[in-house]
């Protein structure tokens, strides 16, 4: 199953629309920051990242959904390595990235989408289940499993080398 | 109206002040502006379906346009002799505090910004900026003001000799480089003169709507706007073909304001101040 859509992500072309239905990790700034001091001092990670997709994103939760949309990803181009290292298949956020990150992604096969960005009472219906899988006490800066369907992603940078930028 | 030292002083109550600004920071994350929904009325590129809908969804559903709801910024212009009931930064915050944790809008400030970044879980403090004008009102300006758009914030202390010319290109320069990390079509606010603080403030007033701005000059009459360069700068903008999200297609700049103050004979700042696409800006008047 995350075979196919590993597959299903590598031959996406760059401007591509895809509607995603699967799973996500959601994760930004500090929780990478964490996460990677955590793997430094030689400790277990929280959780697995092998074959996952991280979004970077921070939600909110209101009238019983949670109300989501990307971040800037730029910010979190000096963790991306460490992402791939660690098994990421694939990254969704907002925005223009470095030219290192965009290096990476081709050179591993991991091609960056963006999300549509200031859109989260409609992507709001595209979650259809959520948990927190650790640093709870981060409020939206906590990582998050989410189940989406439909949602809308949008290839920016593809393992070709191209980018929409 | 009550006497006080045999100047007129008019009461305000601030219970008021509170259900006015509740009202607003509840409309300005879901309602959005008519004239952005506007912009998007004949764009069909990339993602606009979603774009649209998600109007629509805000509007009826009472969810927040976008996550990012912002740290809340007051510019506040208070009568000298308006008298409040309260004090006004309590009440004001009493407001963010009540609105964004009763509504499920994101809580989204940190406390002790190098270390420890501690979630205050409520979305206060705001940030509060009170000026004192003549008139017997109380209008208070706010903006939800994200976090992508805030991080294009910045400041040129440029020499006193600079040409318009360079001016400009700087201007146009930073937006070329960074409008894509802040979801365009953006709103540039442009603040030059003052000091460096001055010209940040002016930066960020400049971001609100024309028929807004265009009170500062009654409550500061040493504000002025510079409506040709704004025009020009727009023009330009218009090349730069970054379009809606970054995408290429459609609008990079909606819109773009100069607001100048008087400088030192050795100083030219100039500072920019981004708002994204959704414009969440409003003020209210009490009378």
């Amino acid at each position: 199953m995350q075979e196919d859509i590993t597959n299903t992500f590598r031959k996406a072309k760059v401007g591509e629309k895809i509607e995603y239905t699967g799973s996500m990790l959601v994760m930004r700034d500090i929780a990478q920051k964490r996460l990677v001091e955590i793997d430094k001092s030689g400790a277990a990670l929280p959780l697995d990242l092998n074959g996952q997709v991280a979004f970077y994103a921070g939600p909110t939760f209101a009238k019983g959904n949670m109300v989501i949309g990307p971040t800037t990803s730029k910010r979190m181009d000096k963790f991306l390595e460490f992402l791939i290292s660690k098994g990421i298949v694939a990254t969704v956020g907002k925005g223009r990235r470095t030219q290192e990150a965009e290096v990476l992604c081709v050179k591993y096969k991991v091609p960056y989408f963006v999300a549509p960005s200031g859109c989260a009472a409609y992507l709001a219906n595209c979650v259809t289940n959520w948990e927190i899988i650790a640093f709870e006490e981060l409020g939206p800066e906590a990582i998050y499993r989410i189940e989406v369907t439909g949602f809308p992603l949008l290839v920016a940078t593809d393992v070709f080398g191209k980018s929409v930028f | 109206m009550a006497q006080n030292g045999g100047e007129s002083m008019k009461t305000i109550d601030s219970k008021i002040v509170y259900e006015r600004v509740c009202n607003a920071l509840l409309d300005v994350n879901t309602n959005i502006d008519p004239r952005v929904e506007k912009l998007f009325e004949n764009y069909d590129g990339p993602f606009a379906r979603e774009i649209k809908e998600n109007m629509n969804i805000a509007r009826t559903s009472k969810m927040p346009l976008c996550q990012d709801t912002g740290i809340v910024e007051f510019f506040v212009w208070k009568g000298y002799n308006v008298h409040l009931t309260s004090p006004l930064k309590d009440t004001l915050e009493r407001a963010v505090r009540e609105v964004y944790t009763g509504s499920g809008f994101r809580k989204g400030i940190v406390s002790d910004p190098l270390f420890e970044r501690k979630n205050t879980l409520d979305n206060t403090p705001a940030i509060i900026h009170i000026f004192e004008i003549d008139k017997p009102v109380i209008d208070i300006w706010m903006i939800a003001k994200g976090g992508g758009s805030e991080n294009l914030s910045t400041i040129f202390m440029l020499q006193p000799s600079e040409s318009y010319e360079n001016v400009l290109k700087t201007i146009v320069n930073h937006i070329e480089n960074n409008a894509a990390n802040a979801c365009s079509p953006i709103i540039v606010g442009v603040g030059i003169g003052g000091t460096s603080d001055k010209a940040i403030l002016l930066s960020k007033l400049a971001l609100f709507n024309p028929s807004t701005i265009e009170l500062l000059h009654r409550y500061d009459e040493k504000i002025g706007e510079y409506s040709q360069m704004a025009n020009e700068l727009q023009e330009r903008f218009s090349n730069l073909k970054i379009g809606v999200q970054g995408l290429g297609i459609g609008p990079t700049v909606q819109r773009t304001n100069v607001l100048n103050y008087p400088t030192h004979i050795a100083t030219l700042p100039l500072a920019i101040s981004v708002d994204c696409y959704l414009s969440r800006t409003l003020s209210v008047v009490i009378e």
